[in-house]
Order: C-alpha cells, then sequence, then structure tokens
C-alpha cells in the first residue's frame, strides 16, 4: 500500500504559510494533494486557485486556541482520505498552536494509511528576536519540532540580522534545513528538495567526502607506482579515511563578492596557514542578489556565478585543517 | 507597607507592535498625568518600541521589565513596597489571558482605567485566529484604539466585533495623530421593543437574551414569541420549566445554557431536550429558581416546534 503523505506547515500568524503552500502547489508538488486548514489567514486559498490546481480543501471548525484540535480532527483525516484519495495531505494548523500538539494528533488518529514526511515552520526573519522573546512556549515549540524552518521576508535583511534569526533558530534546533534566501528567487522545487533534505549540509559534506577520497586514492595510486616503501603506510591511510581527512561544514546567509571568494580560495592554497585543502565547495549569495557557485581543488579554483540556493553552503574538505584560519577567510 | 492604601492601576493590553509603549510613552511625556507621582511602570512585553524615560515630564518613574513568572502576588506587592509607589502601570503581554493578571495582583491595586490597543492591519486576522485571547481583552476595556485605521477598513466591522464582547466600552479609530474618529455608531436591537408583540428571530435570540438580563426592566410586561429548548426536573413545581438555548460568544469552548424560569399551567406536559415555541408576557420579579428577582416568562402558549438552525445561538 503507498502511504499518503502528510506534511505539517506551522508558524505564526502572518509569517506566510499561506504565501509558501501556494508556491509550492503551483511549482512543487505534483501529486494529488489535500490541503486541511484550522487557520484563516489573511491570503485566503481561494477557491478559483484550488479549482484550477485541482487541490481539495478542507477547512476545520474554527480557529481560536481553545479548540485548535478538537475531536473532529481524527473525522476530518478519515473523510479526507476517503472522500478525495490524495497523495498527500498537507495540514495547516492554528498558528497559535505547538506543532508537536499537531504531529502528535495526526499520530493518534491512528490511521494506517498515513505518513508524517515533513514538519515545516515559517518564521518571519524581521519578527524572529521580538516574537520569541514574548511569545515562549508555542513559539518555541514549532521551532524545536520542525523538520525545515523557512524564513520568510528576509529581502532586504542585513546580514547580521539574519544571522541573529538564524542563530535564534540554531539554539532551538540544530537539525532543521534551513532556507534563508528570498523566496522570489527559489522555485517551489527548490524549497521543497530543502524542506525533503534532499539537499542538506550533511549530505553535501559526504559527496565531497567522497569525491576527495576518491581524488586521493588515485594520488596514491599514482604515488603507489613511484613509492615503493610507502606502500604499507598509504594502505592504513585508505581504510581510516575518517582518521585522516577533517572538514567545515556551514550554512551562511551571509553575502560575498566574487573578488571575496576568489581571495579565499587563493589563500587556501596556503598549507602553512589553512592545513592541506583537498576540496571546497559552495555556494553563496552575493552582494548583488547573483549566487556565487565556486569550486576548489589545489591549483584550480573555480568561480562562476549561478541558480540561487535556499540558503548559503560552505564545505572544505582537507587534512589537518587549520578550522579558526579557513573561518575567517570566509568570515564564518 | 502601604497596605490598605488604594494603588491605582493604569493597564494597557493588545498584542505586540499595537501602539501600547508609545501611548505610555506620551503619557508619561504629559505633565498633566505625570506630575510626580511615584510611578512603577511594568512591562510583560519586550516591543520594537522602548521607552525613553529622558523625555518623561517627572523622573519619579520607575520601569521593571517581568516575564510571566512575575504574575505573582508577593512579588508585584514587593515591587511596590521597594519602590515606594502610588500607582502602576501595566503595559500587558498580549498573548496571555488577563485572569493571570487580575489573580495576582495585591488585593488594593485597582484598576482604574484599562486600554486596549489594536492595530487595524492585523486584528480581523488575529480576531479570527486568536478569539479567545482577543475576546478576554475587549471584554474589560473600557476603551478600544483602533490605530493606523484607513479608509480601507469598515469601522462597523471593527464595532460590531467589540460589540459582542463589551456594549460599554467606547471605541475610538485613529487614522493619523492627529485625525481620531470616536465611535459614535448606535447599536439599534434587530427586533421592535414597542411592538404589540415581539417575535424574536431564531438568529436574535443571543442577543436578545443578553439586553434582557442587562435591562430587565426595558422587558417588564411585553408580550414576547420565541423558540427555545426546554430543561426540566424534579425538584420543579409541576407549573415551572426553565426554557433557554445554549449560547456560544466567544467558541465552543465556552458554550452555556441561557435559560429563563417559565410560569405555565401544563409545564408537566414538556421534557428536557424539547423545541419548543413560547407565547409569554414578561413578569420581572422576585423568583427562586434566580434566587433575586428576574425576569419570568409568564407562558399562554407553548407548543413543540422544529429545533432552530443552528441550534447553537451566536452574536
Amino acid at each position: 500500500m503507498t502511504k499518503v503523505k502528510v506534511d505539517i506547515f506551522s508558524g505564526f500568524l502572518g509569517a506566510g504559510k499561506t504565501t509558501l503552500i501556494r508556491k509550492l502547489i503551483k511549482e512543487a508538488y505534483d501529486e494529488k494533494l489535500v490541503l486541511i486548514e484550522n487557520e484563516f489567514g489573511e491570503i485566503g486559498i481561494d477557491g478559483g486557485f484550488l479549482k484550477d490546481t485541482g487541490v481539495q480543501i478542507n477547512e476545520m471548525n474554527s480557529g481560536c486556541i481553545c479548540c485548535t484540535l478538537v475531536g473532529d480532527f481524527k473525522t476530518a483525516l478519515r473523510q479526507v482520505i476517503d472522500q478525495y484519495k490524495p497523495e498527500r495531505i498537507l495540514i495547516e494548523p492554528s498558528g497559535v498552536g505547538k506543532l508537536s500538539d499537531v504531529i502528535i494528533a495526526v499520530q493518534d488518529a491512528g490511521i494506517e494509511e498515513l505518513e508524517l514526511n515533513g514538519f515545516t515552520t515559517v518564521v518571519d526573519a524581521k519578527l524572529c528576536k521580538m516574537y520569541m522573546a514574548n511569545f515562549g512556549e508555542f513559539y518555541e515549540n514549532q521551532i524545536e519540532h520542525a523538520s525545515s524552518v523557512i524564513l520568510s521576508h528576509t529581502k532586504g535583511l542585513s546580514d547580521d540580522k539574519l544571522k541573529e534569526c538564524v542563530d535564534i533558530i540554531r539554539k532551538h534546533n540544530d537539525h532543521a534545513s534551513i532556507v534563508t534566501t528570498d523566496w522570489d528567487e527559489l522555485t517551489g522545487r527548490q524549497i521543497l528538495e530543502t524542506m525533503e533534505q534532499k539537499k542538506t549540509l550533511s549530505a553535501e559534506l559526504d559527496r565531497l567526502r567522497e569525491e576527495a577520497y576518491e581524488h586521493e586514492h588515485e594520488h596514491h595510486h599514482h604515488d603507489h607506482e613511484h613509492e615503493h616503501h610507502h606502500e604499507h603506510e598509504h594502505e592504513h591511510g585508505h581504510h581510516h579515511a575518517d582518521e585522516v581527512f577533517s572538514d567545515i561544514g556551514e550554512e551562511t546567509a551571509n553575502k560575498y563578492t566574487v573578488e571575496q571568494i576568489e581571495t579565499a580560495l587563493q589563500a587556501l592554497q596556503d598549507e602553512e596557514k589553512c592545513g592541506q585543502i583537498l576540496r571546497a565547495k559552495g555556494i553563496v549569495e552575493g552582494t548583488d542578489g547573483q549566487w556565487i557557485h565556486f569550486d576548489y581543488i589545489p591549483g584550480e579554483p573555480e568561480v562562476r556565478t549561478g541558480e540561487a540556493e535556499t540558503t548559503g553552503m560552505i564545505c572544505v574538505i582537507g587534512v589537518d585543517i587549520k578550522e579558526d584560519a579557513v573561518r575567517r577567510l570566509f568570515n564564518l | 507597607m502601604m497596605n490598605g492604601l488604594e494603588i491605582p492601576v493604569y493597564l494597557f493590553t493588545g498584542f505586540l507592535g499595537s501602539g501600547k509603549t508609545t501611548f505610555i510613552q506620551e503619557l508619561l511625556e504629559g505633565s498633566d498625568f505625570n506630575a510626580g507621582e511615584r510611578t512603577l511602570v511594568l512591562l510583560f512585553e519586550e516591543g520594537e518600541v522602548e521607552l525613553k524615560p529622558d523625555a518623561f515630564a517627572s523622573p519619579e518613574v520607575f520601569i521593571e521589565k517581568l516575564g510571566k513568572e512575575d504574575l505573582d502576588h508577593n512579588k508585584l506587592a514587593d515591587l511596590a513596597e521597594e519602590y515606594m509607589i502610588e500607582r502602576v502601570i501595566i503595559e500587558y503581554n498580549g498573548m496571555w489571558m488577563l485572569e493571570d493578571l487580575f489573580t495576582s495582583t495585591p488585593e488594593n491595586w485597582v484598576i482604574y482605567q484599562e486600554m486596549l490597543f489594536a492595530d487595524a492591519g492585523t486584528f480581523m486576522m488575529y480576531n479570527t485566529n486568536m478569539r479567545q485571547l482577543t475576546f478576554n481583552k475587549m471584554q474589560t476595556a473600557e476603551l478600544v484604539v483602533f490605530n493606523r485605521f484607513t479608509e480601507d477598513y469598515d469601522r462597523m466591522d471593527f464595532h460590531k466585533l467589540v460589540r459582542v464582547a463589551n456594549r460599554r466600552s467606547d471605541i475610538c479609530y485613529e487614522y493619523a495623530p492627529d485625525n481620531v474618529y470616536f465611535d459614535d455608531i448606535p447599536d439599534p436591537l434587530p427586533y421592535d421593543m414597542e411592538a404589540p408583540i415581539i417575535t424574536i428571530k431564531d438568529e436574535w435570540f443571543a442577543e436578545w437574551y443578553r439586553d434582557l438580563t442587562e435591562n430587565q426592566d426595558n422587558y417588564d410586561g411585553k408580550k414576547i414569541k420565541v423558540k427555545g429548548l426546554v430543561a426540566r426536573d424534579n425538584t420543579l413545581p409541576d407549573t415551572y420549566l426553565v426554557f433557554g438555548r445554549h449560547v456560544m460568544t466567544c467558541c465552543v469552548e465556552d458554550i452555556q445554557f441561557a435559560g429563563l424560569a417559565c410560569v405555565y399551567s401544563k409545564a408537566t406536559q414538556f421534557k428536557t431536550g424539547d423545541w419548543v415555541a413560547v407565547d409569554a408576557t414578561i413578569k420581572v420579579m422576585e423568583e427562586e429558581i434566580y434566587g433575586e428577582e428576574g425576569p419570568v416568562l409568564i407562558c399562554s402558549k407553548i407548543r413543540k416546534c422544529e429545533p432552530a438552525d443552528p441550534e447553537v445561538a451566536t452574536f
């Protein structure tokens, strides 16, 4: 039996949940959807728009805190499954409830066909700090239980403010994937990939480590032919990659110029200062709004502009990396 | 300890960004309000705007930033004593219920004035989704200020929302600092009080019931036709039944049975849960069921009927 995916979208009123859902429906989801709403936002997901997309909408009872998750939630879920046979259900709960309550409510419904897929929290980057200071428990809960945090209203926000917001989120949640880029620069599909953690920092690091390892492996083979007396030592090295390689992986909403990145990559070649850098790769936002992609193999730094990403990302892999020095190069 | 001496409290409620701090700042900058009284300002919220004490008309103002754990009788009494204050200004957190404050203030703190601030741009959305919180503040506010009001909004929409919670509060709409409109929208009852027989439509029940209980004398001797539910038990005399409907003010959590004592010779013909149409004369009298004076329906006719749709009455 194929399971019905359940995605929950939490976030305080006005954060932009409805706008995000609209974008995802328009640009990303390609399966049969039902949207269950328990909140009445500024921008209603109007009937006309949904008719075009074939999405069914199911509004729950009422939106005030005390009746957020009344007993008819299970009935509502059962009903939409039987009536519409969706492949995916989106739930937009009340913005002043706890995300964990909604997760538990879906679990407690005990409906076998359902599979909890993603818990997305939309956070207004401009108001995050103030809300965190005043709202307390439910707001923290929405961030703590998120599998992805999508920042809204980041356009025009300074690097410092954005970093402050990301730090607040990271303090409460160190595992969620984060989107810091202005939504207008992203496709719904890119956001969805991040939400579903198909493109995360750790995945990227794994890939790079593998590449670096391959590279090193070849390199060693090459050496092998000439330097027989080192054979034994190298054999060991190959099998304990983790002991030899170290890496820095960092998400960043900082903005850079192409020159800054080129200078940094140039500096990576200095083994004394930085350690032996085998590979570096990243995608970061440019100060001019263009996105900078870079890829570094010793002696071959490559910098170009390209597609926007959901957040900036810098990965450096090497042997005995001098972390502080490398971080300084990228203002991390 | 200033025990016994009354301490006036000026309470300001509303969500973040609704203009509470700005108003308090202006208040304390004025020498008519701030003429040197020792004033304690309790901030239960950290908004974007911060108070600037340098601009206050008098320096006898003591500001304390507090959290939810400080909503404690002893803590607040200690603060009052520490600063030897004569009055208190409270900026309350918009996400908390007022009961939490009212149950934690010292006995000699008396609310002199309560004002609710609301940003017209977000109020409707907040009200729809956080009805319990907005309703809670509107219920006790003496003045509701809708700021950042524009021509795009209809004052009537806001007026109606406030009136469901509170019939007496003043309301004003601030279009600009020097352009404030004071609400003078009358609130006529939907039915004609002077009709020979007043007929209450199903959708008017909640409003009728509230007006009847608040202004019972206006209804003394009036003839009425109204539909509702019967409630009867063995303790009632044979000529009595209780008539009423379930009324929802804010949300499903607060549904209550709004009932009235009815006198009818054949009251035993009906049982709890029957829907009935009643013809009656209202008489304000001493009544045991109420334990005091109240409106009693002296019925000339009661017959069974179809339930109202929806069964729960709302405003």
